[in-house]
């Protein structure tokens, strides 16, 4: 039982032993603090740990009652939430990850930027507090954050350092380029160190939208998509991409690479043993520190030597926390969710959260705070993501990109890509594939957003 | 001579019906309504801005490369989920008729999987055939075969038909053996008597007499395959790999609810519709014909 706040200093014995049960209880009901709903996409640890702070945070006023509860993977959790809006009672909180984000931009009067929830709520908030690549990912032309940077990722390999000895290579000198991943694959085939050299998690998000960062090449038109609605997709007759593609075509006939799906499955064939590379999200550590019975290391996204400039920054990922409106919100609870997002961008649970997860800290200042009681140090290859993410450089096409319906051309990509690797067409055909029909869909999307 | 049974009540039939009509208004026509409700209209996401287009959610549907090859994917698939979760049925049937000894607990043990759900079926046969870890695979992989559905369009193809078929089984399974029950032994003896081999009683006899459930099976499968199986694919493959186990079910799926274009997924549904409406009255006007109800 809860009772209001300003009875707190009478609460345990004198009021209840004056008063009585009787009278305590309907004013208690009274007050009953206000529910505060957050979706989230994550299982697992993460998962764990995000519930476990909606308890933390409970414990530290009586006002508000957060409740964090999983709903689904990302795209599932979306689904359920926009018939919530549709019906009027959306979460107050959703996790939605990096891709969705250009959809959600667009929801006009389904969101409130939670730069406006902070200062609806007279709560500082300075949007400069936030790593700069988040900021630039979820952030306004104005400065303004959209949504609020929670679990931040990047691009990384992870090397199986067993294998890599197995195979003759040098456990502590991962490959830092294309070219070198190349070899170090053909040899771990050749030595059968391994069953298969290299794989990767999130086709589409690596070997697009983090490649065509990390060698600062756009794929669409109006800086990838950030300058308007009527963007479009140029993906044909990129060569760097297209040779990229025809490399893994050509890698995946001796299993120097091996197609492990879509989404995150391939992550299963480097935990078991079976390819001795992948390129994950850094998100991905804590499932294989758990699994993993080999010695790993952790390096850089590879790049092309010979492309101009490279190696340049890789983009973010992960997933950001949105506030819903709707019709029958009141002040209260938008004042909740703000002391809520308050609470989890504080350092002590930034740090927490990237400590045990893996993914980065969404703040400067938890950067800070990890860096001074030497984390970086202690944790060899915890600041692979933050060397590949922020001390990179920087070019024009290294600030993410905003496209609506990205979830479906991202899948679109994988179909055309597929194809490719099964030998039914060139990687300059997927290109293309995929650039008309992701074309098709953003003007589908630009009718209906606008 | 017929004879009529006449109802005076003109009310009470209504009421009694009342359960049934509402169940179908709610479950069937609501849903249906707003269907095509929606399949005129184009809309984002969140409902917040709604325009009328007419037709053209399906001029999108047939203009789109994709739909006209999963039509025929679908018919490739629906007919081998059909068949497989059939024939395997009517022979287990045959086999448990003659039991004697512990009939219950073996057709207990048949019905099993009618249990499970779609998806936990899908990612059971995904943990077995999976490359990586999964054990048929490895047998798979030791008798040569180059298994590998994260990539071979075929092989994930039988992955989800094995899958969706094996869940049927047992419900076939139930049926067939009621089926095979009330069969009058005396024309089996009959037929023994005169001379007639098993599989002759089976041709002539037993097969014949089973038409009517093996119809009632046959609409029933096709509907299944046609509208049911999503959760298999949704939980083995995605609809991939390059869109090879995309059926018309699944596209509805995906472009509905991960998608969230809400127009093209709801015409595409509309088509479904009238495709198996068309299909069911084409078996009921051709393959009925040749169903002997006793």
């Amino acid at each position: 039982m809860r009772l209001p706040s300003p009875f707190q200093p009478l609460r345990r014995a004198t009021l209840a032993a004056a008063l009585g049960a009787a009278i305590a209880l309907p004013a208690a009901a009274q007050q009953r603090p206000i529910e505060i709903q957050m979706w989230m996409g994550l299982t697992g640890q993460g998962g764990e740990l995000l519930t476990r702070f909606g308890e933390d945070f409970n414990k530290t006023q009586n006002e508000y009652r957060v409740v964090v509860s999983f709903k689904g993977q990302y795209p599932e959790q979306r689904a359920a939430a926009v018939a919530a809006f549709r019906a009027g009672n959306p979460p107050h909180i959703m996790q939605m990850f990096d891709a969705g984000s250009g959809d959600m931009m667009q929801a006009k009067g389904a969101v409130v930027p939670v730069s406006e929830v902070f200062k609806r709520a007279g709560l500082q908030f300075n949007p400069a507090d936030f790593i700069a690549p988040a900021r630039g990912y979820y952030g306004l032309p104005n400065g303004d954050l959209l949504s609020m940077p929670f679990n931040v990722s990047t691009t990384v390999l992870f090397y199986n350092k067993d294998a890599f000895r197995k195979a003759g290579l040098d456990p502590n000198k991962p490959p830092q380029t294309w070219p070198q991943l190349i070899d170090a694959a053909k040899k771990i085939r050749s030595t059968n160190a391994a069953a298969c050299g290299y794989t990767t998690t999130w086709m589409a998000w690596v070997m697009l939208e983090q490649f065509a960062s990390r060698h600062n090449i756009a794929f669409g038109t109006q800086g990838n998509g950030r300058g308007g609605l009527d963007a479009s997709l140029q993906l044909a007759n990129n060569k760097v991409l297209e040779r990229q593609l025809q490399t893994l075509v050509d890698m995946q006939k001796d299993k120097s690479f091996d197609y492990g799906g879509r989404s995150n499955d391939a992550a299963a064939k480097f935990i078991s043993g079976e390819c001795a590379m992948l390129t994950q999200s850094s998100g991905g550590l804590g499932a294989i520190t758990q699994g993993a019975k080999f010695e790993f290391g952790t390096a850089q996204l590879p790049h092309w030597p010979d492309v101009k400039g490279a190696p340049y920054a890789t983009t973010i990922g992960g997933a950001s926390l949105w506030v819903f409106n709707a019709p029958n919100r009141s002040q209260a609870e938008f004042r909740g969710v703000a002391q809520f997002l308050n609470f989890l961008r504080s350092d002590k649970v930034m740090t927490e959260w990237a400590k045990t997860t893996g993914f980065l800290p969404a703040t400067n200042s938890a950067f800070k705070a990890m860096q001074d009681e030497g984390f970086f140090a202690k944790n060899p290859g915890r600041d692979v993501p933050i060397l590949s993410l922020i001390n990179a450089a920087k070019g024009e096409n290294t600030n993410g990109y905003r496209f609506g319906r990205w979830t479906e051309i991202r899948d679109v990509f994988h179909e055309e890509v597929e194809k490719a690797l099964q030998g039914a067409q060139t990687p300059a055909d997927a290109l293309r594939n995929t650039e008309r029909r992701g074309n098709a869909l953003l003007r589908a999307f630009e009718r209906t957003a606008g | 001579m017929q004879r009529r049974v006449v109802f005076p009540h003109k009310l009470l039939p209504w009421l009694l019906l009342a359960p049934q009509l509402a169940v179908t208004l709610v479950f069937f026509y609501w849903p249906g309504g707003q269907a095509l409700y929606m399949s005129v209209l184009q809309q984002d996401a969140f409902g917040t801005s709604v325009q009328f287009v007419g037709l053209e959610n399906f001029r999108a549907v047939f203009a789109d490369e994709g739909y006209v090859a999963a039509f025929w994917r679908t018919l490739y698939f629906s007919a081998a989920v059909t068949l497989l979760a059939m024939v395997p049925a009517l022979l287990l049937a045959v086999m448990a008729d003659r039991i004697v000894r512990g009939a219950t607990a073996y057709t207990t043990a048949m019905l099993i999987p009618y249990a499970i759900a779609p998806a936990v079926a899908g990612v059971l046969w995904l943990f077995m055939f999976n490359p990586s870890i999964g054990v048929l695979a490895w047998w798979l992989k030791a008798l040569g075969v180059d298994w590998n559905p994260t990539l071979d369009g075929s092989d994930a193809m039988w992955l989800v038909i094995l899958a969706s078929a094996w869940k049927q089984v047992a419900y076939n399974f139930l049926f067939f053996l009621a089926g095979l029950q009330s069969i009058p032994k005396s024309l089996l003896e009959a037929a023994a008597i005169d001379g007639a081999r098993p599989m002759r009683r089976f041709w002539t006899i037993i097969f014949p007499l089973l038409s009517p459930t093996t119809f009632f099976l046959l609409v029933v499968g096709l509907v299944y395959a046609f509208f049911d199986t999503f959760g298999v694919i949704s939980a083995v493959t995605q609809g991939g790999p390059a869109a090879a186990t995309e059926t018309l079910v699944y596209k509805v799926y995906k472009d509905g609810v991960h998608n969230l274009d809400l127009g093209g997924s709801a015409a595409q549904s509309v088509v479904l519709m009238v495709m198996v409406v068309a299909l069911t009255i084409l078996q009921f006007r051709f393959v009925e014909r040749r169903v002997h109800y006793g």
